[in-house]
């Protein structure tokens, strides 16, 4: 057998909230049978987007906040691919917010992992975008991602989890993974992972979090019931988690499918000139 | 390239005469087409290109266009040529005019025996040489919409310039044969409105004649078209692009021609996104490129330094306009080189190559794609706007040199027999073999962090040393590799010009003008222009006694480069600058040569 690279150990703080996405993205593409040469996990630059390097398996590391775009264009080349972009909250919800929310309407057939821990971890403890009033200086108000993607009017798969349980991330990324194989388009789940060093959260977010599918009216299939609910939730002091959001239709409407429906797609396309000289030169002869 | 004067005065149709003298002949003509954005301008400059084609002639159309979708004075000029022509020439034959704007700006650059044929529906003009007609009325009365008027100004004109009434009618049919049946029919009953207007008036039939050409078999298209084409010819399967002028068009012809075959081509939410779309692509084994003009390259120069410390291969067109910020988005210049050859933080292997020819940019674009995958870097093809936009008359894109080199990439079969798999692995030529991901039994790490040859992140200074080499290194060992330059013009000639994509035209036209004034000059059309073809230059430059570089910018980018790169020649170089946003035209070449232009 070839030898390909091995993983390193993660260089995460003992107790960061990243061990448990890695953990869950492991068993969740273990149970769904996935063969490593077929998974990609592209990820982007701070503490988070290193998790590539901790697993067997495809690993591109992007730039700052433009994993979204790289993985999109890793899918529409070859869709026969599972591809998972995974990074922190400044990586997509500031440098790479523009991009965040044109991958809900572009609705590729992918799974991005935000791992939210309301703070810049790697270059020591600066406020996020999803830093509450008052960390570290911060006087803005902290960008709600669920809130952001159930406004959007797209057949996507949205929910959120939390490092401090596991079983149930595990589960939501299974779904995840799930959705996207079938070629149902974007999906997306905002993990809450603390940072142990600058902004430990764990035993507030315990106290705080609320599985919304308990909430009386919980209807994942309706973005604007699901407004409502998390706003509430919020309201309340609380912290949503679960699923919420998931398509009342079964349909493959992933990007991928529209641009390509069944064909093999750009990467096992034979692009050999003998293979296509016939039609190039029909191309060829459209020229006056 | 001097007009035979058959005919001592021309007779203004306002005199009337009854006498009809011979036509003028022409072999080398210019017409110009002013008016509003959105008065047809560039159909009546598509349909005269058409037709001169067919008569075998040497095409060349270019235009002048502000940035906005109406209003505004927007001219193009066609040019016809017994010889091969690329430039713009410096005086107009004929002017159509649909305003009196267009008389005014166009009536500069008119020939003496020039001729201004207008559209009289809302003024008029004393001119000498000039006859009007009320086209848009004539068409609107007719027709019931007068935006066929171009069509009809098309048919006077066929009338002034003694056209054949078969093939000006054939024109018209290819033109509009795609556009349904009524709009073809509107179309030719507005030509004959024209043809009837001209024939009617005294004076105007047959006032010239264009002699016919033996340019048979040539393709009229644009750098842009022919970009585009060469992208599917040489396996290219992903594009993805930001609407951007003078780039747009490729994207464009795109989405018409890749998904036939199995393509993606995508619209980026900005050129951030779409560089790094074709990164993602790219990685998972596709062949890739985008497209893009100055203020769009300064956005990508962050992905592709990426591709560059990732060793991934992609193709950037760079279609250069004036800059810098919005600059003259429609307007030519050539002042992305210095970027480009030092683009990016930190360091990092690249390769511009430069068309100067439609038919050039079909071969090179095949030919970037080839190298990129090949020594796994970014490969700039470097354009301008007039390259890009202007349709030239071109030799048929031939399939039969096409060649397309994966380089060194690995089949599941090759990779079944490898003990261990590694994405960056130094070799002695320099070319690592990778497999893409989905190849069975292996997975890799692909990072634009410093790595080792695992692609795991590596501050260690012996492997920064190593990988640094591995990279830099494609420069010089990729040498044998790349498109050599094309040298025009007699060997034994002590002028020399030097040039890379759109100033071709003018320069080889300039070759002629001196040598029928009995002045030997050569032609150096830099194909690679990074790294500075050094081994191709030196020679050319030892067989001169000065060297002319020509290009459209302030500072003489393309001059620097040479300067730094071989020193010991540059006393001979002079520089010819031009950055007003229009072409050179062969004669302003010419001047600067007899006068001896400065170092």
């Amino acid at each position: 057998m070839t030898q390909s690279a091995k993983p390193v150990p993660p260089i995460w703080c003992p107790g960061c909230g990243d061990f448990g996405v890695l953990a869950a993205v492991k068993k969740a593409a273990s149970n769904l049978k996935i063969p490593v040469h077929e998974l990609v996990l592209v990820g982007g630059i701070g503490c988070s987007g290193s998790i590539h390097n901790f697993i067997e398996i495809n690993g591109l590391h992007a730039l700052h906040g433009r994993l979204l775009a790289q993985a999109v264009g890793v899918k529409l080349a070859n869709p026969s691919l599972t591809v998972v972009a995974a990074g922190g909250d400044g990586d997509g919800y500031a440098i790479g917010m523009g991009h965040f929310m044109h991958a809900f309407k572009k609705n590729a057939s992918i799974l991005y992992i935000v791992m939210n821990n309301e703070t810049y971890g790697l270059t020591k403890g600066q406020a996020s975008p999803t830093s509450q009033i008052g960390f570290e200086g911060n006087v803005e108000p902290p960008f709600h991602a669920i809130l952001s993607a159930l406004s959007i009017p797209a057949p996507n798969f949205v929910a959120r989890t939390f490092s401090g349980d596991p079983k149930g991330m595990t589960a939501i990324l299974e779904e995840a993974l799930r959705f996207n194989r079938e070629g149902r388009g974007f999906a997306f789940v905002e993990d809450l992972s603390p940072c142990v060093t600058y902004n430990d959260t764990y035993k507030l977010w315990r106290e705080k979090v609320l599985d919304v599918s308990k909430v009386p009216g919980y209807d994942p299939t309706d973005n604007k019931t699901m407004f409502r609910l998390c706003l509430e939730t919020i309201e309340q002091g609380r912290i949503p988690i679960g699923v919420m959001h998931r398509p009342k239709e079964v349909a493959q409407d992933g990007l991928e499918r529209k641009l390509i429906g069944d064909g093999p797609g750009p990467v096992r396309t034979d692009i050999r000139l003998e293979s296509n000289l016939a039609a190039y030169q029909k191309l060829l002869s459209g020229l006056s | 390239m001097t007009m035979p004067a058959s005919r001592s005065a021309p007779i203004s149709s306002e005199t009337g005469s009854e006498a009809s003298p011979p036509p003028l002949e022409l072999a080398d003509l210019s017409v110009m087409i002013g008016g509003q954005g959105g008065d047809g301008t560039l159909t009546v400059s598509d349909l005269l290109g058409r037709y001169f084609r067919k008569r075998g002639l040497y095409v060349y159309t270019s235009r002048n266009v502000l940035s906005r979708i109406r209003g505004g004075h927007a001219d193009a000029s066609v040019r016809a040529s017994r010889e091969r022509v690329a430039a713009v020439k410096s005086q107009v034959d004929v002017l159509v005019a649909f305003d009196n704007e267009a008389i005014e700006m166009g009536r500069t650059e008119l020939a003496p025996h020039g001729y201004i044929l207008y559209d009289s529906t809302t003024f008029h003009s004393e001119l000498p040489n000039s006859a009007g007609f009320p086209f848009a009325t004539l068409v609107g009365g007719q027709l019931g919409q007068p935006i066929f008027k171009n069509t009809a100004a098309y048919g006077a004109l066929s009338i002034l310039l003694g056209f054949d009434a078969q093939v000006t009618r054939e024109v018209i049919e290819e033109r509009f044969k795609r556009r349904g049946a009524e709009a073809l029919e509107k179309n030719l009953k507005a030509l004959e409105i024209g043809r009837k207007a001209a024939i009617d008036a005294h004076g105007v039939a047959n006032r010239y004649s264009v002699v016919g050409g033996d340019a048979h078999n040539l393709v009229l298209t644009t750098g842009n078209q022919a970009a585009a084409l060469g992208f599917v010819v040489g396996g290219g399967r992903f594009f993805a692009g930001y609407p951007i002028t003078p780039a747009t068009e490729i994207m464009e012809y795109l989405q018409r021609y890749l998904p036939p075959f199995g393509g993606v081509v995508r619209q980026a939410e900005d050129e951030l996104a779409a560089i790094n779309m074709i990164i993602g692509a790219s990685y998972a084994g596709s062949r890739v490129m985008t497209s893009t003009s100055g203020p769009g390259l300064s956005l990508m120069t962050e992905g592709i330094g990426h591709a560059g410390a990732a060793e991934i291969p992609i193709v950037v067109v760079d279609c250069q306009r004036v800059g810098p910020s919005t600059g003259q988005p429609t307007r030519n210049e050539q002042s992305d080189l210095s970027h480009l050859a030092n683009l990016g933080h930190g360091e990092f292997p690249r390769f511009i190559l430069s068309p100067a020819t439609p038919e050039d940019a079909f071969h090179l674009t095949i030919e970037a794609l080839n190298l990129a995958e090949k020594w796994r870097l970014p490969v700039l093809l470097l354009m301008d706007q007039a390259l890009s936009q202007n349709t030239a008359t071109s030799a048929r894109f031939d399939l039969s040199s096409v060649r397309i080199d994966r380089g060194g990439r690995l089949s599941p079969e090759q990779v079944e027999k490898l003990a261990q798999y590694k994405g960056y692995e130094v070799t002695e030529d320099g070319r690592t073999a990778v497999a893409p991901p989905g190849t069975p039994g292996i997975w890799s790490e692909v990072t634009g962090n410093e790595h080792d040859e695992w692609g795991h992140v590596s501050v260690n200074p012996a492997n920064r040393v190593r990988m640094m080499k591995k990279r830099m290194e494609k420069m010089t060992k990729a040498r044998a590799d790349l498109p050599s330059a094309r040298i025009e013009g007699p060997e034994t000639a002590r002028i020399g010009f030097i040039g890379y994509g759109g100033t071709s035209g003018p320069i080889e036209e300039a070759l002629r003008l001196l040598g029928a004034r009995g002045i030997r000059a050569r032609y150096f059309q830099a194909r690679t222009v990074y790294p500075v073809p050094v081994q191709e230059l030196d020679p050319f430059l030892k067989s001169v006694d000065v060297a002319y570089i020509v290009e459209h910018n302030y500072t003489g980018q393309f001059a620097r480069l040479i300067r730094e790169n071989l020193p010991w020649h540059h006393t001979k170089l002079r520089s010819i600058l031009k950055f007003d946003g229009a072409t050179f035209r062969a004669p302003e070449l010419v001047a600067r040569v007899q006068e001896g232009g400065s170092p």
